[in-house]
């Protein structure tokens, strides 16, 4: 017994054949009773753009962690507007894992959530408001700092403010300056809104 | 003069800090404050950005992520050379391997990727460990396979042959056993270069991922973390799949899965921190 | 003197929590996820917690639920931190093992006085 040199992995004819490529059927696949069979379906679904709607429909109801997490990836991938409209429906999920993923895959489409954004800020949930402030973070836009001053400016509850000012703090410009000021005052007896503000002003103090 | 170009204001390295660690997991001490704000200003000086302001926001906008890696490149320490984190290779033989062994159902042979395998010393470490401090080895068969994207790189491998930089941890013994000293350089043994697979893969690749299955033990180190954040997830996810459940994962030591996925359980040896793939009737 | 785990992915979050546990005479150490604080709880001990619900990767219940799950590591008392009041939240932290929930933002008062409650200190 000892160190055995293998020759390298080559999926072999028969596999390639007899891989299912097509879109049908990788989608029957989706409900394949073993985990294994699911998570390489959802995987090789990434490469057919029209296959959105069926990861969706799989992450809504998978248990398997491992089988959702590739379906997102998946998703991520083909990021088309029917993706995003899943992925959106998903911030209003019960399950808090499943929410936090789609944050996380809307993070990865800032082009496909941008237009989504100033409705999605204005939200009637305010947890939905505080997770679209997440998907900000990552959003390349020329327009985050000013929706965010809005947020700041005309936003009722404090949590979602404070989501806004947490993301200030690292992205803000002295633009928000008087903004932030006028937050301090709308909630004076709140201490991590004056804690969040004074950090803000204090980064984007002009030099 | 422009004062801002020539120094990091505490707020703006505060405010850096805090970026660079949600992205990687790497904290700075207030000791490293020398060492990073000399490469941040060299940064910015590097993309003629104004200020740090300005070269902050290109970097968190940048959509090729480029800067980004640039950064990590300079902030991390990335030589490879044998033995390099040795901890995880006694972690290996003393904790990870009787583990395996104990609740292996199957006759097949024991099986460890490591990639990349940039110049061989990873893999070719682990091979000397094996032979040399488990046991073991003579009751089990082990197959080590190790991968790279560059193939330049993959025959360096093959050939073995290395400098004393790249060698200057090796225990001596295992230096007088495995090598021999020619004019270029230290130059390793048959025994050990042919206990070694070495190929090309693309991690990002799935078609060329696929047929890598069934490891017991994965050693990627020092890649995932020059990843951007999806390429970072599929990887992981590749891992995944790529392990027999219950195999084992092993990542750099700034490296964490906490910034790729949730897939995996944390395992905590007398030796290190390493990750599992669930089930395989252990975990 | 006790070390308390911030679990929370918004650095001024962490910050502000960190600032009012800190003068009250607590070792603070931070975690950016739910994964991060597990692999620190496996390696230093910690007398609480204080976690947030949503962060990316690992989220607060399935930390604490992964955290409860572990029978060799110690069990300090844990506290969730969340934006939502609703009862069926209240539930699911209970189920994965919390101690106690509050509703965001908190107050320094409010917070350092449950933390002193669950590490059995006189309140001041």
């Amino acid at each position: 017994m000892a160190l055995v040199k293998v020759p390298t992995p080559k999926t072999t004819e028969i596999e390639s054949r007899s891989l299912a490529r097509d879109l049908a059927g990788l989608e029957a696949k989706l409900a394949d009773p073993d985990p294994g069979a699911r998570r390489w379906a959802a995987r090789d679904l990434a490469a057919h753009p029209s296959a959105s709607a069926a990861l969706l429909a799989l992450v809504r109801t998978e248990e398997d962690v491992s089988v959702r997490e590739v379906a997102l990836s998946s998703l991520t991938q083909i990021g088309d507007e029917v993706a995003v409209a899943g992925l959106v429906d998903c911030l209003r999920s019960e399950d808090a894992r499943l929410r936090n993923e789609a944050i996380e895959a809307m993070k990865s489409l800032p082009e496909r959530v941008a237009p989504l954004m100033r409705g999605l800020l204005r939200d009637p949930d305010p947890d939905v408001r505080i997770l679209a402030i997440n998907v900000l973070e990552s959003l390349r836009h020329a327009d985050v700092e000013l929706w965010l001053i809005s947020v700041i400016e005309s936003e009722p509850m404090a949590t979602v403010c404070g989501a806004a000012v947490d993301l200030l703090t690292e992205t803000g410009t002295p633009r928000s300056r008087d903004s932030l000021i006028r937050l301090t005052r709308r909630f004076p007896d709140e201490p991590y809104i004056q804690f969040a503000a004074g950090l803000a002003l204090k980064r984007t103090a002009t030099a | 003069m422009n004062a801002t170009a020539n120094a990091i204001s505490p707020d703006d390295f505060q405010k850096f800090q805090e970026y660079f660690y949600r992205k990687t997991g790497i904290r700075f001490e207030d000791s490293k404050r020398y060492f990073v704000d000399k490469r941040l200003l060299e940064r910015i000086a590097a993309t003629a950005s104004k200020d740090f302001r300005n070269y902050f926001a290109m970097l968190r906008f940048e959509a090729s992520g480029a800067e980004m890696q640039e950064l990590i490149n300079l902030m991390t320490v990335n030589e490879t050379y044998f033995f390099r984190e040795d901890y995880q290779f006694e972690c290996l033989v003393e904790s990870i391997l009787p583990e395996i062994v104990a609740r292996k159902k199957h006759d097949g042979p024991i099986r460890i990727w490591t990639i990349p395998s940039s110049s061989g010393e990873e893999a070719y470490t682990i091979a000397m460990c094996l032979l040399e401090r488990w046991a073991a080895i003579d009751q089990w068969d082990v197959e080590i396979l190790s991968s790279d994207i560059d193939t330049n790189i993959l025959v360096q491998a093959r050939a073995g042959l290395y400098s004393a930089r790249s060698v200057q941890h090796v225990p001596e013994n295992y230096l007088g056993k495995y090598f021999r000293r020619t004019a270029k350089g230290f130059q390793l043994d048959d025994t050990l270069r042919n206990a070694v697979e070495f190929s090309r893969v693309n991690l990002q690749d799935p078609a060329e991922v696929r047929p890598y299955q069934n490891f017991d033990v994965i050693f990627c180190r020092n890649l995932l973390i020059y990843f951007d954040d999806q390429s970072r997830k599929r990887a992981a996810e590749t891992f995944f799949d790529a392990l027999r459940p219950g195999g084992f994962m092993l990542l750099g030591h700034s490296e964490s899965m906490s910034r790729m996925s949730a897939l995996f359980k944390v395992r905590k040896f007398p030796e290190a921190i390493v990750y599992q793939r669930p089930g395989g009737g252990w975990v | 003197m006790s070390r308390i785990l911030i679990v929370d992915d918004a650095a001024t979050v962490r910050m502000y929590h960190r600032e009012i546990l800190e003068s009250a005479g607590f070792v603070v150490d931070e975690a950016f996820n739910g994964m991060e604080a597990l692999e620190k709880a496996l390696v230093v001990s910690f007398d609480l917690f204080l976690v947030d619900v949503n962060m990316p990767k690992l989220d607060g219940y399935a930390f604490l639920r992964e955290l409860r799950s572990h029978g060799d590591l110690p069990q300090p008392p844990a506290v969730m931190i969340s934006t939502e009041a609703e009862a069926i939240d209240k539930n699911k932290a209970w189920e994965a093992g919390a101690n106690l929930y509050l509703v965001k933002p908190t107050r320094p008062d409010v917070l350092l006085g449950y933390v002193r409650l669950l590490l059995g200190e006189r309140l001041q």
